[in-house]
């Protein structure tokens, strides 16, 4: 077994982060949508709650965002060789749906230049660098709607702004349940988790 | 010398007895001469020496039964002036001579003038009197003024000499002071008579009557009917722009002046006999400071609004006038004393609160996310009258200027009519459906015609009178989940506002789900709540999208444990194969 170091500090305090203000948000989303499901806090408090982890994540994705442009990781999250990826990602997706179920080995291999497997980057790509931004913005308007109201129409009305920053909501709650399922497919169920915290991922001898 | 001196001094005595005789045979030819007589009358005053013994001092007075006294003075001078300086005092009072005095106890001052004044019509006939306009309703009138309460007493001069001396306002208040009335039908009356008291206290004091009654002149007086003491409201009111045309300008855009949303309630410009002129709130004579509309029984809104006034003195503001607070509003304060218009879609009233309430977006600021938007979007009235039914109001807005769209330019955009718009809006007569309204959108925005035209919403009480019921800050609606749920019963009370240039505004019911629907989304709308108005479409979108996430993880796990068989098989095939499930 070898150690490889995966998950620099940045990263790693990024996505916990994140992680903290996905609950937040999500628990607090849920309480000012639908006030008809058991309260946890009032609705002005879970405003508060929402807009504060809103600012955080922002800040949070920024940080991310400047960690992997300035390391120039973020070619990680960007298919560039799409033949290898569409490749890569049927035999990932073979995997998934048929070969781990006999026992098969994992087609990828983490590596710090090849973190993820083209399903995750894929997945990632959609979330970090087009779901999350929107996110960010429709929120960001939603918090101020009469600073942003110019921007707002751009984008086709307060209604608009509203059913995008929902959607999106829906979109990552479930990419959450999808994602938190998958880091339990490492070596061990807690593999990847624990690597999240130290940095590093243990490997067999041949990379496996 | 002394003989011829003598003589002479005789002859000039005889020469002076001589002329004595002929002046008095002179005299008594003249006096006894029929025709003569009467122009060489010696006037009273030579005759009244009697008369004016006593009532020449200033002390002379009458003593009434009720005690009350009355100066009988004459002055010799004054009278010498008038129309009457040729006739004796027995002329007027009749029966009296020194012998005869008048000494009865006359009951009192009232009485003492109308019998005085009766002594006029002896020689002023009811032909002479009906020859003049202004005499000759009089006549048959029972509490018409007295002789002497516009001619005067002893001091009777001819109008024209007596009205000479006159300027201005004292020249017309000679007739116009006495209780002076005119017919406007069977049975009903205009008073004609002014108080100089109020007048003087009026705002109006340095004024001529003729600046405002400008057909009337010292020489023109014309005689003008009206069929009601409303049309001559109407008409005086009129007069008011010549000086104040702003204000009528302002009364000309508000809803006093062409309130048109019910039917019946068409106010001035319809001839609604209730609607407010000029002189329902100024009066006529009595045009007073803008202060002496500071008072709750002051205002002249109450006369048609005393409903909303009880409503209002239970209000914060009502309790704090009671308690003599001065700066607490009124209606004018809020509403404008000629510019009142709805208030509904309207920033005025919001910018009558915000006029006094200073800081008051700031001290918003501290709990209310989205402050400027929450205060723009809702009526203080939806939070601050706390027991208010509250609705939301949809109104067209051109996105370009950010103005609502008149009906009248609705009508042009969609080339139809009014009629035919209330049945486009409710074609299945089930209020508006968030279709109806959308297709209502398109239209307006149709190529070519170069609109942009949204919908806004906002929140507003449904009953106007409940805006006045403001109460304590305390009691104010600080809790968000009372709209931003979809359980809200404010956001069942959906109306689309259309309002006329001239203030007024129609209203059409809309459906609730004119806020939920897919088509809301799809006709720009611009109002969202969050929780309250939610599109259920998306939330059953929602459901499916976040279960697909949770079901993966439960299927994949499932499929999982019914293949690890196949995978302990394979290993014990070959312990080389390793396996992380």
């Amino acid at each position: 077994m070898k150690k490889i170091f995966l998950q620099p500090l940045t990263v790693r305090i990024w996505h916990w982060i994140n992680a903290l203000c996905f609950f937040a948000l999500i628990v607090t989303g849920l309480q000012l949508r639908y006030q008809e499901l058991p309260n946890i806090t009032s609705f002005r408090t879970a405003v508060d709650i929402h807009n504060l982890f809103g600012l955080i994540m922002t800040l949070d994705f920024f940080l991310w965002l400047a960690f992997y442009i300035f390391t120039g990781k973020i070619r990680l999250y960007i298919p560039l060789d799409l033949k290898k990826f569409f490749t890569g990602a049927f035999a990932q997706a073979l995997y998934y749906g048929y070969g781990i179920f006999l026992g098969k080995k994992n087609p990828h291999h983490a590596t710090p230049d090849d973190k993820f497997n083209p399903l995750q980057q894929s997945a990632y790509f959609m979330v970090m660098l087009l779901l999350m931004p929107l996110q960010i913005i429709t929120g960001l308007f939603l918090w101020d709607i009469k600073r942003f109201a110019y921007w707002i129409g751009l984008l086709g009305g307060l209604k608009v702004v509203d059913i995008t920053h929902v959607a999106v909501f829906f979109f990552l709650t479930a990419f959450l349940f999808v994602h938190v399922y998958l880091t339990t497919l490492g070596r061990t169920p807690w593999e990847h988790i624990k690597a999240m915290f130290t940095g590093y991922e243990e490997m067999e001898e041949n990379g496996k | 010398m002394y003989g011829n001196s003598h003589t002479k001094r005789y002859g000039k005595n005889i020469y002076h007895a001589l002329l004595f005789l002929i002046f008095i045979c002179l005299s008594a030819a003249l006096l006894l001469s029929p025709g003569v007589s009467e122009a060489a009358r010696v006037p009273l005053l030579e005759n009244a020496g009697a008369c004016l013994v006593c009532h020449y001092s200033k002390d002379m007075k009458l003593v009434f039964t009720d005690k009350d006294k009355m100066p009988v003075t004459v002055s010799e001078r004054d009278f010498a002036q008038t129309v009457h300086s040729k006739l004796n005092c027995a002329d007027c009072h009749q029966g009296a001579s020194p012998e005869k005095h008048p000494g009865k106890a006359v009951a009192s001052r009232a009485a003492f003038r109308k019998e005085a004044s009766g002594v006029c019509r002896t020689c002023h006939s009811d032909a002479q009197l009906r020859a003049k306009p202004n005499h000759a309703y009089m006549i048959d009138k029972a509490d018409a003024p007295l002789c002497t309460e516009c001619h005067g007493g002893h001091k009777v001069l001819s109008i024209r000499q007596w009205k000479a001396g006159l300027q201005g306002t004292a020249y017309c208040l000679v007739c116009h002071r006495q209780n002076i009335s005119k017919s406007l039908g069977p049975d009903e009356r205009l008073s004609l008579s002014i108080d100089p008291a109020d007048q003087a206290s009026s705002v109006h004091n340095k004024h001529a009557c003729s600046d405002c009654h400008t057909e009337y002149t010292r020489e023109i007086h014309p005689l003008k009917t009206f069929s009601s003491p409303r049309e001559h409201s109407i008409a005086v009111s009129g007069v008011c722009a010549k000086c104040h045309e702003e204000k009528q300008a302002a009364l000309r855009g508000s809803m006093h002046y062409n309130l048109s949303f019910r039917a019946g309630e068409a106010l001035i410009s319809r001839g609604n006999p209730k609607a407010p002129v000029c002189t329902d709130c100024h009066g006529f004579h009595t045009v007073g400071p803008k202060k002496t509309y500071e008072t709750l029984s002051g205002t002249p809104c109450r006369k048609c609004h005393e409903g909303i006034f009880a409503i209002y003195a239970k209000s914060v503001h009502g309790m704090a006038k009671a308690r003599g607070e001065h700066q607490a509003p009124l209606c004018a304060s809020c509403h404008f004393a000629h510019e009142v218009n709805f208030t509904a879609m309207s920033d005025k009233i919001k910018g009558a609160c915000l006029g006094c309430h200073k800081g008051v977006e700031e001290l918003h600021k501290k709990w209310l996310p989205n402050t400027e938007l929450h205060l723009s979007a809702i009526a203080c009235a939806s939070c601050h009258a706390p027991s208010s039914e509250k609705g939301i109001y949809l109104q067209f807005v051109d996105q370009r200027t950010g103005k609502s769209l008149p009906q009248e330019q609705i009508l042009q955009l969609l080339g139809t009519t009014s009629p035919e718009l209330s049945e486009r809006l409710d074609t299945h007569g089930q209020g508006l459906s968030s279709y109806e309204l959308s297709y209502i959108l398109k239209q307006l925005n149709k190529k070519g015609v170069g609109s942009q035209v949204a919908y806004l919403g906002k929140m507003d009480v449904v009953k106007y009178s409940e805006a006045h019921q403001l109460s304590l800050k305390k009691n104010a609606i600080r809790e968000c989940e009372t709209c931003h749920s979809s359980d809200s019963k404010f956001l069942k009370k959906v109306t689309l506002a259309v309002l006329r240039t001239d203030g007024s505004m129609d209203r059409y019911p809309a459906r609730p789900d004119v806020l939920t629907s897919i088509f809301s989304t799809l006709s720009s709308g611009q109002f969202y709540m969050v929780g309250g108005t939610r599109m259920t479409l998306l939330d059953w979108a929602g459901i499916i999208v976040v279960c697909g996430g949770l079901l993966f993880p439960v299927l994949h796990i499932t499929a999982r444990v019914l293949t690890a068989p196949l995978r302990r098989a394979g290993r014990s095939e070959d312990p080389a194969k390793g396996d992380k499930s």
